[in-house]
């Protein structure tokens, strides 16, 4: 049986653990209100962006549509960008990310196509780095977590771009968190490239827009924006959801933590105790004995 | 009260002006347009320039843009830009300042906009 020493030091290194996971759980709420906020404030911009597009989509001509739209005949080599969390300790965010990842990767080599891999975050470039690593094409830190913004959303955008257009891939598909409540995350895969647009007849395709400049120019120059934008709102429901996790990971382990504490507690009361019956036994035969 | 078109601006992060107003001039990327209440419908790519706000018959606010897109329909206007500073609160030093830390593109705007001042 341990002693009393250990004991005592054991609950107290249980003790400081707690306190590390309690202030991190209150961390991980104060930003995640933060970036619940962000990604509320961002969604006007990507509903609007939504659909003017595909109101143009819907009237425009599809035979000559940009390559981005309708993507360019081929589908054999795949990109998948990968978003992840930057740090750990936050659950099964990152795990169930690479898990995912994984069986896509799978699923597209059985059919034969090459797969490529763009890894925004740390912590599931890590994870696949040894297996897959000869498959990145680039692996990016730091533009997601708490400060998401725009311009580095636009230059990931951009990066897709140019390599779609020098025909380094056909197809591309973001695989990411999806924030859905504070409790809950949802991996979502969205395709990019060719864009997926669910275009709807409402009653204003009726309406004769006049275009400036002509539509097929506009939509040319609206691609890009939306896949700027589609990123972007990925980054930050990742971001939300990576610190609803950690808030919920970290939440257990507090418990966790005040569980054991107790149990450690009780063993020590005991140990306790039985060490002063036994003294109490020695002194009282000591006693008898003389 | 005159007749009035409903202005919209939304940027990335933020709406930055959701108000009736009588006239919006917008940098289309084929020129400046005027925007009275009941324009035809029009979709346009703008350019980065100023979008003038206008309200009982003065410019009320002034609005520079770095290119983005413009849906006029019936009786709203909605302007979205990537980027989107307003010149009437807009404060040179902090904009300098905000220059060292951006990416290229975006200094490049910042620094236009400084020059705008």
């Amino acid at each position: 049986m341990a002693s009393l020493k250990d004991l005592k030091t054991r609950i107290n290194s249980v003790k400081s653990t707690q306190k590390i996971t309690a202030a991190m759980k209150m961390v991980a709420a104060a930003k995640l209100r933060r970036a619940q906020e962000a990604a509320e404030s961002g969604r006007p911009y990507a509903d609007r962006m939504r659909l003017v597009t595909s109101n143009l989509v819907a009237r425009a001509d599809v035979s000559s549509a940009p390559a981005l739209l309708i993507g360019n005949g081929k589908s054999t080599t795949h990109l998948l960008v990968v978003i992840s969390a930057d740090r750990g300790l936050c659950g099964g965010f990152n795990g169930s990310i690479t898990r995912q990842t994984r069986t896509e990767l799978t699923r597209l080599q059985d059919e034969g196509k090459t797969v490529k891999l763009l890894m925004v975050g740390r912590k599931s470039a890590d994870a696949l780095r040894r297996e897959y690593g000869k498959q990145f094409i680039d692996s990016i830190e730091g533009i997601q977590g708490t400060s998401v913004s725009f311009s580095d959303a636009a230059s990931l955008g951009d990066t897709i771009r140019t390599g779609f257009e020098a025909g380094d891939y056909d197809v591309c598909t973001m695989i990411y968190n999806k924030f859905v409540n504070a409790i809950t995350q949802e991996i979502t895969l969205t395709q990019l490239i060719p864009a997926e647009m669910n275009v709807v007849d409402d009653s204003n395709a009726s309406v004769n827009y006049e275009y400036e400049p002509e539509d097929d120019e506009l939509l040319g120059s609206l691609l890009p924006r939306i896949l700027s934008t589609q990123l972007y709102s990925a980054l930050l429901e990742s971001s939300a959801a990576e610190l609803a996790a950690r808030m919920t990971a970290m939440d257990n382990a507090t418990r966790n933590a005040g569980d054991l504490i107790d149990r450690l507690t009780l063993v020590f009361n005991r140990t306790r105790q039985a060490a002063i019956t036994n003294e109490l036994i020695e002194i009282i035969s000591g006693a008898e004995a003389v | 009260m005159a007749e009035t078109t409903l202005l919209e601006l939304v940027t990335p992060t933020r709406i930055m002006a959701q108000k009736a107003v009588q006239m919006v001039v917008a940098p289309g990327v084929e020129g400046l347009f005027g925007v009275l209440p009941r324009h035809a419908p029009l979709l346009a790519g703008l350019g980065r320039g100023i979008v003038e706000v206008h309200e009982d018959g003065k410019i009320t606010d002034r609005i520079m843009i770095d290119g983005g897109l413009a849906d006029v329909s019936g009786d709203s206007i909605t302007i979205m830009a990537e980027r989107a500073i307003d010149l009437g609160t807009a404060d040179s030093a902090a904009l300098k300042e905000a220059v060292a830390a951006a990416n290229e593109a975006e200094a490049d705007f910042l620094n236009a906009v400084v020059a705008e001042l």
